[in-house]
């Protein structure tokens, strides 16, 4: 699995969505992507790639897109 | 056994409180992660015989709760072991001699502040996200009765009536989660902390105790016991006073 399939993945599993709803997604634009589900995604992020996230970028996580900015800035995740 | 299989991570354990909850938890059956300032070959000696007499583990992890980066890096040494968090008691916290508002400097209010209140919310904010994973946890939070009465010195009563409002509020946050958040509010317990305060000020608690007597260190892990475990299942946001009954 690659690793933009395990962060997909991460997404469709923590906020329980489809990948076509991915691109352009933010934080708190669907029901299911609230602070309870901004953590479990993070939950299932740290996981996956066994990383550990600083609060600040759980605080500055706020697209799909950033998140994969942050992961690939600060935890050297290549996609 | 009440929390057999279930593992625990508890501040300030060299000593009192601490100490105590760590002895309760374990001879209940959890592992531990015991928090302390710096290494001692006596308590090193301690969680060992613990270990030994309860079959399980007992492992130290040394951090100064003044210095948040080290509050930071022992909570990334739990997290690291990937050991899944059940229980997380803040205990950890600092008192000072009784004196006024008038004669505290601020640098001293700032102190008391950030171990036992700031520290303990980073600690907790980083620690709960084990317990968020496993969509279940309970933390329970060492306030106490000067929070309610002004008991102790205006830092350490202000400090402990903050932890009552993180209580409440964490109570709410992390409900969705499973995570049940409660405080345990002790009176006046024979600890080394208790040995600071003045005899007038003990004698003022105690003409207001009705059981006319301070607290063991053993009286306040027992409440822990019960509020970290499933005894307490349908109890969050509250504070237990574990007192003597003050009137």
């Amino acid at each position: 699995m690659t690793n933009l399939e395990k962060y997909n993945q991460a997404f469709v599993e923590a906020l329980e969505i489809t990948e076509d709803q991915l691109p352009g997604l933010e934080y708190q634009a669907i029901e299911q992507w609230d602070s309870v589900g901004h953590m479990g995604l993070v939950a299932t992020l740290e996981d996956a790639f066994d990383i550990m996230m600083d609060t600040d970028d759980i605080i500055d996580f706020s697209s799909y897109e950033k998140g994969k900015e942050i992961l690939a800035k600060n935890y050297q995740i290549e996609f | 056994m009440l929390l057999e299989g279930k593992t625990a991570v508890i501040t300030g354990c060299s000593r009192g409180i601490g100490k105590a909850v760590l002895n309760r938890m374990t001879a209940q059956g959890a592992s531990a992660f015991a928090l302390v300032r710096r290494e001692d070959a006596a308590f090193t000696e301690h969680c060992a015989a613990l270990s030994e007499k309860y079959g399980v583990d007992v492992r130290m992890v040394y951090a100064d709760f003044e210095n948040e980066n080290a509050v930071t890096a022992a909570a990334r040494e739990i997290l690291k072991t990937k050991e899944r968090i059940d229980i997380l008691v803040n205990n950890i916290g600092v008192a000072f001699p009784q004196r006024m508002l008038a004669m505290t400097p601020m640098e001293a209010v700032k102190r008391s502040f950030q171990i036992n209140v700031f520290s303990g919310m980073l600690f907790t904010q980083l620690i709960s996200k084990s317990m968020m994973r496993g969509r279940r946890g309970s933390i329970v939070f060492l306030s106490s009765s000067a929070a309610f009465d002004g008991g102790a010195n205006i830092e350490y009563s202000a400090g402990k009536a903050a932890v009552l409002g993180e209580v409440r509020r964490l109570a709410v946050e992390l409900g969705g989660f499973g995570i049940r958040v409660n405080a345990i509010a002790p009176g006046l317990t024979d600890t080394d902390m208790g040995g600071i305060t003045s005899e007038e000020v003990k004698a003022a608690a105690m003409s207001r105790n009705i059981m006319k007597r301070m607290g063991e260190p053993e009286e306040i892990a027992d409440a822990a016991v019960f509020l970290a475990s499933d005894l307490s299942r349908f109890m969050t946001g509250q504070t237990l006073r574990v007192d003597g009954g003050l009137l």
